[in-house]
């Protein structure tokens, strides 16, 4: 994890999107690889 | 499939990627237990993730269903915050109470692993309860000698650790060194078969329900890698390639091939069946393989770790 931006390095979520990440449903997968996208970019 | 796997609401899944196993988190009441903690180098990210998911509980239990790096990693750490008690599988005991690296594979492989001790023992058999469930332990040898899997009759809910995952298993290791794995990896694929779990929880990739494709899946890759036992020790050169890369991301060819052709397990597949060949160039084509796959990209002398 980084400590200045609170993200996995390898997979840029957060500890509670990698904690609810299994019981997501697709569209809620896809809201959150957005948001890792996003992260990605401005990075 | 849009909607998540559905679970007793006493099992939570934490889902992680390939170099740490998943973590299953089971609700106790006033406390929690843990199936499996991760690979080494992740336990920090392992103490920050079962803290979220607990909410505050104390984790009183870890469990292991068997003592690959990848999976029983976090252990030292979570027991050094929680004072966790550890179970372990019977058949390495002895070899984890006076840490042998070698038996436990840490040295063979070259993988990191914090030193633990052990509790208690999950006899074949027993029933373990975890999340208010009793989960039967079933020898699982194949991948491992010694791993166990998990199964809960009324739920029919089966953490199948490495013995199956929705596209394949773990690689049959002890093939290698010439002793028997298919064949106990193919008795532990018919039980399940028998069972018929609803839900599988894997050691690494998502829950899933669609058993019986998996199971077909499964099936065929034993058969053709016991059909060519080369393409079982070149998959195994893959693998270990591949989790030396998801540690360091990121390695010259030369750093790459002298911590990988220096393995035990590389040398053992080398002698057995590429014996015409150096070492070099098993890991040359393992990486070359990876990189087909998308797995790897490879930058002139530089090889990089590809997640997607």
């Amino acid at each position: 994890m980084s400590a200045a931006s609170g993200l996995c390095e390898g997979c840029w979520r957060t500890i509670d999107e990698i904690v609810q990440w299994a019981g997501l449903s697709d569209v809620e997968k896809r809201a959150v690889w957005v948001e890792i996208d996003r992260r990605r970019d401005a990075a | 499939m849009t909607g998540p796997v559905a679970l007793p609401s006493t099992l939570a899944v934490i889902e992680r990627g390939w170099l740490s196993s998943n973590n299953v988190l089971f609700d106790d009441g006033d406390c929690a237990s843990i199936v499996d903690t991760g690979y080494g180098t992740h336990a920090l990210q392992t103490l920050q993730l079962v803290r979220a998911a607990l909410g505050g509980r104390p984790l009183t239990r870890i469990v292991n269903t068997h003592m690959h790096a990848d999976h029983v990693g976090g252990n030292a750490a979570l027991q050094a915050e929680y004072g966790a008690s550890i179970s372990i599988p019977p058949g390495q005991a002895d070899a984890v109470a006076r840490w042998d690296e070698e038996a436990l594979s840490y040295a063979p492989t070259g993988q990191y692993c914090p030193r633990f001790g052990y509790d208690t023992l999950l006899e074949p058999d027993s029933f373990v309860d975890l999340g208010r469930l009793a989960w039967q332990v079933v020898a699982a040898p194949g991948h491992d000698p010694n791993m166990v899997v998990l199964y809960n009759h009324d739920e029919r809910i089966l953490l199948s650790a490495d013995a199956l995952w929705e596209d394949g298993f773990g690689a049959i290791f002890p093939e290698l060194e010439g002793k028997s794995g298919f064949a106990e990896e193919r008795s532990v694929l018919e039980w399940i078969d028998r069972v018929q779990p609803r839900v599988v929880i894997p050691g690494h990739g998502p829950p899933f329900v669609e058993v019986a494709a998996a199971l077909d899946r499964a099936q065929r890759r034993l058969d053709a890698l016991e059909a060519s036992p080369e393409r079982n020790a070149r998959s195994v050169a893959r693998v270990m390639v591949k989790f030396w890369l998801l540690q360091v991301r990121s390695a010259s060819m030369v750093d790459l091939t002298s911590h990988v052709a220096g393995s035990r397990y590389l040398k053992a597949i080398n002698e057995r069946y590429f014996a015409d060949q150096t070492g070099t160039a098993v890991i040359e084509r393992a990486v070359a393989e990876l990189v087909a796959g998308g797995a790897a990209a490879r930058h002139g002398d530089r090889i990089e770790n590809l997640d997607d």
